[in-house]
């Protein structure tokens, strides 16, 4: 057997313990139940164990650190987040946690699984160094504004939890998850409706590529995913409207922290990331900086978060404020990192040339 | 009261009337410059958009814009100074920056736009006009940049000295009344000069650097750099933006298409430069465990460079590896960045056979206020990490210790690190009370 379809059966054992692993910790989040923690740890363990082996197989059989395309990329960053997550639930009481980051790794694993591509070896203009030490930085900046996001996010729920106001608790889930929905809906419908062109929607509603009946079924995939948010958002939302939730978050002050630490680690990790592929662009273009959409992007999220800490830093905004921002800031960094390259066209985007 | 606060305030000096005061020859100096500039403005304008081959001055209109409107602002009783040092402006023109730059994203820039429907549109000609094809480079976004520059400096200029002075000249000799109202304080009773002392040593065993101060007194403080770092971290885009004014006005970047074996003159320069060879590796691109087609793994050009039929320097460039030449010595080039540097762009298949190699010839003086810029903000950037951090103790009258912190940052860690230090310190003290 070749070591591709190794490499493909450990990444779908990798998507189905992340699966399970969430369920269990789902579990515990509802039961409290030692038990379910300890089938979901040991199962997000083993999932790790074999992520890990999937990429060391990629590495080998592509030859190169297995970042130079979506998939490479999306599975490498789910496999960061739960390395941080096991190695930060070893050390701190961040079990509860689980609920929210596993399901997420899954998402982020099976997303990664739509864009499985074979291993292929780097297109020139990707055979530096740099390659890594810009991807590596970059990702990093991203994960520390999830964390942000996360904390964010549950900044403002306990808020409310806090006030028993349980009516914007459930708004808070029904928004979060019908927008994440809504986008996969939409982005869903768009590769069913124009398959080959799958890669920059945006750029072609905007040049008008599109049919009416093309149009039709991204409005329906984007209804269907709205539907689906919707449903879980309040499914979620209800599950989390208990005087007893508040007690199992952290509190006000740690959530901020926690927040506002995201950020602060995140944005010099932005903007070395930034840097290094400014420097990079020169050595290989000749230009430091082209106005590439992924650039663009990396620079509106850039000031997005530096308009963050300035209201923090200099204009004293804690707390809701700071949340909110830190929970829309993430917007910018998944568009940056993932809605350039799938909505629309420039230097950055993953597909090999040629 | 009132009396003492007018004083007060009569002393102090007028933030308003730091470079513009609002007296009557100020505002004929600000209707005159704004009246001047307005007409070199229009003259330029006109000379400017009716010249097919001048070179692209969008960047000094965009600053004589800045400038027409910021006089005009002053003259018509505006506070310029106020404006320019405020927040508020700079966060507006952030989120302004941010939505166009959003917007660039979205409608095609540049030749893209010559492929997509937009042309039929009947508004095609104005939107070209107005720069919403070439956002990034036109007049109104170069302005609002300048604009946010502006903002930048003087907030730079006007915070540069009390962050030297908090960095170079620490608060040793302060109230009581200051220290008890710190955000983190704590008033320990009967420590006596024991625990002033105790606590001074518990203080450098968190690292913090005791300043001297009056013989009651103590100032420990870590990080005093962080203020500097963040006008580091500011200064750094007004480099970054004068090395790219420079670049873009003197610099050049040039496509060059050299055939196997044949030279090319580099325009703007007397170098010459010969493509020896064209290299190229492929590789089988397979599709379900069959090869349908080759792609190129790397591609490289043996080049030459010559003046006057010496030649200067060889080199096999690649995409990642290119080459570069520059008449100085190492020094004035490093501090000028004179070089013009080959770059492989691509190539193609001329239609006689062989390959065509394209090459990026790019000068790019200025380049090196670029890194310095990039320098100073990857450091600047890394101050965020280290808050300043300061704890003052007082020996009260009564055998008490008055203790005090602030940090300019993280404030809830440094809660945690206060409450920690006192905790330990009444440890400490218990101790040898037991003893």
């Amino acid at each position: 057997m070749d070591l591709v379809k190794v490499e493909e059966i450990l990444f779908i054992a990798t998507v189905i313990s992340y699966l399970v692993s969430g369920g269990f910790y789902i579990w515990y989040l509802i039961t409290r139940s030692e038990k379910s923690l300890r089938v979901g740890t040991m199962l997000l363990f083993l999932g790790l164990m074999a992520h890990t082996l999937a990429l060391i197989l990629r590495w080998v059989s592509s030859g190169h650190a297995p970042m130079a395309n979506l998939y490479e990329s999306l599975s490498l960053f789910s496999w960061g987040i739960v390395l941080f997550f096991l190695i930060a639930q070893r050390f701190y009481p961040v079990q509860a946690a689980g609920a929210l980051v596993v399901p997420t790794a899954f998402l982020v694993t099976s997303v990664a699984g739509v864009f499985y591509v074979g291993p292929e070896p780097l297109v020139p203009a990707l055979q530096s160094y740099w390659l890594w030490i810009h991807v590596t930085i970059a990702m990093l900046s991203y994960g520390l504004f999830a964390l942000a996001f996360g904390a964010g996010f549950f900044y403002v729920v306990q808020e409310y939890l806090l006030k028993k106001n349980y009516r914007n608790v459930q708004y808070a889930f029904v928004l979060l998850l019908s927008v994440l929905g809504l986008v996969l809906g939409l982005w869903g419908g768009s590769k069913l409706a124009n398959p080959a062109k799958v890669m920059d929607p945006v750029t072609q509603i905007a040049s008008n590529v599109y049919a009416a009946s093309d149009y039709l079924m991204i409005a329906g995939g984007g209804v269907a995913g709205l539907v689906i948010g919707l449903a879980l958002g309040i499914l979620a939302g209800k599950g989390a409207s208990k005087p007893g939730f508040a007690k199992r978050l952290p509190s006000l002050d740690v959530l901020d922290e926690v927040s506002y630490r995201g950020v602060a680690f995140g944005f010099p990790l932005l903007t070395i990331g930034i840097i290094t592929g400014a420097i990079w662009a020169d050595q290989a273009w000749g230009t430091w900086w082209s106005w590439d959409p992924k650039e663009t992007w990396s620079l509106i999220t850039w000031l997005f978060y530096g308009g963050y800490l300035h209201t923090r830093l200099t204009m004293g905004w804690r707390g809701r404020h700071s949340a909110v921002i830190a929970v829309i800031g993430l917007v910018m960094v998944l568009i940056t990192y993932l809605g350039v390259n799938l909505f629309l066209t420039g230097l950055h985007s993953y597909t090999p040339a040629g | 009261m009132s009396t003492e606060k007018a004083a007060v305030i009569a002393d102090s000096p007028d933030p308003d009337k730091a470079i513009f005061g609002k007296s009557t020859s100020d505002f004929l100096i600000l209707a005159i410059t704004a009246v001047t500039m307005l007409v070199l403005d229009v003259v330029l304008s006109i000379a400017y958009y009716r010249s097919a081959t001048a070179p692209d001055l969008r960047w000094l209109l965009a600053l004589i814009d800045i400038v027409v409107v910021l006089t005009a602002y002053g003259a018509l009783g505006g506070r310029v100074n106020r404006t320019l040092l405020s927040m508020k402006l700079a966060l507006t023109l952030l989120f302004v920056i941010l939505i166009l730059a959003v917007l660039g994203t979205i409608i095609p820039q540049g030749e893209t736009v010559l492929t997509s429907n937009w042309p039929k549109n009947p508004l095609y000609g104005l939107y070209t006009h107005a720069g919403l094809f070439d956002m990034y480079r036109s007049r109104w976004f170069l302005a609002l940049l300048y604009l946010l520059g502006f903002n930048l400096s003087f907030c730079i200029f006007d915070r540069l000295p009390t962050a030297m002075r908090r960095a170079l000249r620490p608060r040793t000799d302060v109230k009581e009344l200051f220290i008890r109202k710190c955000p983190a304080s704590a008033v320990l009773d009967g420590a006596g000069e024991r625990g002033f002392e105790i606590s001074k040593e518990i203080l450098s065993g968190h690292r913090y650097h005791l300043r001297k101060g009056p013989p009651d007194m103590a100032m420990a403080e870590k990080g005093r750099w962080s203020g500097l770092a963040s006008i580091c971290f500011h200064l750094s885009f007004l480099f970054i933006g004068l090395g790219a004014i420079i670049a873009g006005t003197l610099g050049f970047s040039e496509r060059l298409e050299v055939p196997d074996g044949m030279t090319a003159p580099i325009p703007h320069t007397d170098l010459r430069v010969t493509n020896h060879q064209f290299k190229m590796d492929t590789e089988p691109v397979k599709e379900g465990g069959r090869v349908v087609g080759y792609r190129p793994s790397l591609y490289s050009s043996d080049l030459e460079l010559f003046q006057n039929g010496q030649s200067l320097e060889s080199k096999t460039i690649t995409v990642n590896d290119p080459m570069g030449y520059s008449s100085s010595n190492l020094l004035v080039t490093l501090l000028i960045s004179n070089k013009v540097i080959l770059h492989q762009s691509s190539y193609y298949r001329s239609p006689s056979g062989g390959y065509v190699s394209v090459l990026e010839a790019t000068y790019k003086p200025g380049k090196s206020l670029v890194y310095v810029g990039f320098g100073l903000m990857m450091a600047g950037v890394c101050g965020i990490y280290f808050p300043h951090r300061r704890i003052w103790l007082k020996k009260g009258d009564s055998g008490e210790l008055i203790m005090g912190g602030r940090s300019h940052r993280s404030k809830v860690t440094f809660q945690n690190e206060f409450e920690r230090i006192v905790a330990e310190l009444r440890l400490t003290l218990g101790k040898q009370e037991a003893k």
